[in-house]
């Protein structure tokens, strides 16, 4: 049973961080790109480590549960230092202009 | 130690130092070779030896990435466009590295071959520490106890070189006792209005539990991976994120640079008092299992296990002094009014 949870959570882990990197390469402009990253590297890495927490109740044990509890506090860092990063390295590309890209204007496509 | 990773591991960080050397921009080499730290910090875990990569996680990847920056940030970002130089001048240096190369391949050859067990380091030294670490001083971490009893010198020596580091860099570009400069606002508003509150908040929060968990990286040294280095580091590292989140002036209030350069020398002074008051109470210099007789309630081993921990808060107090005073100095060229 809880192989099963942790196999689905490291799926969607898997999946995610797949995404995000087919993100991050196709996406056109620095802030859709940082999107990509931020979000799905936050969610991702989350995921797979509540896998590992649980993966940890596999035997309870008092060391088992030490370093769960570990791992639930990094995954506690990195939901609010990852994001904070991301707000920050995106406020500082606005802040020195970097322009935003648009979809080019249908007449322009035609040519 | 599953060696397909470390293969993988090691090529990405052989390929991360090859594009930190040839990359033109100093900016993305700084942070294309904080990205070749990281990757060893993983390797060096790979292979177990989790104090090292401990180490480099906090001064390679972290501290020593942010020095380069500001560095960067003061000068200039693109590389110098390389001199043709005389051919006599590229054979003089063909020649000179060919020599020095070919000498010190022939001195490897009096190297004991790899994982030799019968190289004097697998003979007797390596049993030594593992067998006799905890009997003779009760610390379950034995790095720690090579580190900070074993070879005591060596650690006391690397702090005070770390301190003369700061030193130096106080003495190239600070301005300190000379003058008090007026803090005067960046002319392109990197004060402390232009971090968005989001950032500030988020260091607020951090700040605390990084100097804890500093604390307690210094203090369970030696019973996990961790010590005075790597604590201090992140102690250091707690008052570089607050100047940078908000801006020097703010981190200055907390720990001034007159402040900090006294933490500095009271770090040594506390290893090297040490060392002293075990040769004053009558055994050799750092032989800390004397310090029993002073210390209440200790046998000798325990001792030895108390005064590594005495050496390494010295250690951290210098380390975290140190890396202050090289951030601020660094990223303010020596004025210390204003950071990155």
């Amino acid at each position: 049973m809880i192989d099963i949870i942790v196999m689905i959570l490291f799926g969607i882990g898997l999946f995610s961080f797949f995404s995000t990197t087919v993100g991050i390469l196709r996406f056109p402009d620095f802030y859709s790109r940082m999107h990509a990253a931020g979000k799905g590297d936050v969610f991702s890495s989350v995921v797979m480590l509540l896998g590992l927490v649980i993966y940890h109740f596999h035997h309870p044990s008092l060391d088992g549960v030490l370093v769960a509890i570990k791992i639930l506090m990094i995954s506690l860092f990195i939901f609010l230092a990852s994001p904070t990063a991301t707000h920050a390295i995106i406020s500082a590309g606005f802040n020195s202009g970097v322009v935003p890209w648009a979809k080019p204007k249908p007449e322009e496509d035609k040519q | 130690m599953i060696w397909q990773f470390d293969l993988l591991i090691l090529a990405l960080g052989v390929l991360c130092a090859l594009a930190s050397i040839s990359l033109k921009d100093l900016l993305s080499a700084a942070i294309v070779f904080g990205a070749y730290s990281f990757l060893m910090c993983l390797l060096w875990t790979e292979m177990g030896a989790v104090d090292v990569a401990f180490t480099e996680a906090a001064v390679g990847a972290g501290v020593s990435t942010v020095f380069f920056l500001a560095a960067v940030y003061h000068t200039n970002r693109a590389v110098k466009p390389r001199r043709r130089g005389r051919l006599l001048h590229k054979l003089v240096g063909l020649v000179t590295a060919a020599c020095i190369g070919l000498l010190l391949l022939s001195a490897t050859a009096d190297f004991p071959t790899w994982a030799d067990p019968n190289s004097p380091a697998s003979v007797y030294l390596s049993p030594f520490y593992i067998t006799e670490t905890i009997p003779q001083t009760a610390v379950p971490n034995i790095v720690t106890a090579v580190l900070a009893d074993f070879r005591g010198f060596d650690t006391m020596f690397e702090t005070s070189v770390i301190f003369v580091a700061g030193l130096a860099v106080l003495a190239i570009l600070g301005s300190y006792g000379r003058r008090q400069r007026d803090y005067e606002p960046s002319p392109t508003g990197q004060d402390a209005a232009h971090q968005s509150s989001i950032v500030q908040t988020a260091c607020r929060v951090f700040v605390p539990f990084m100097q804890l968990f500093a604390l307690y990286v210094v203090a369970h040294g030696h019973h996990s991976p961790g010590g005075g280095f790597q604590g201090g580091v992140i102690l250091g590292a707690s008052f570089i994120l607050v100047a940078i989140s908000y801006d020097l002036r703010v981190m200055q209030r907390r720990l001034r640079e007159r402040l900090a350069m006294l933490f500095a020398g009271l770090g040594v002074l506390i290893y090297a008092g040490i060392g002293a008051l075990c040769l004053v109470l009558g055994a050799n210099f750092l032989d800390y299992s004397i310090l029993h007789t002073i210390l209440p309630a200790t046998s000798p081993i325990m001792a030895r296990s108390h005064g590594m921990l005495g050496v390494e808060i010295g250690v951290a107090f210098t380390v975290m002094a140190i890396m202050v005073i090289i951030y601020v100095n660094v990223a303010s060229h020596g004025k210390s009014d204003r950071g990155l």
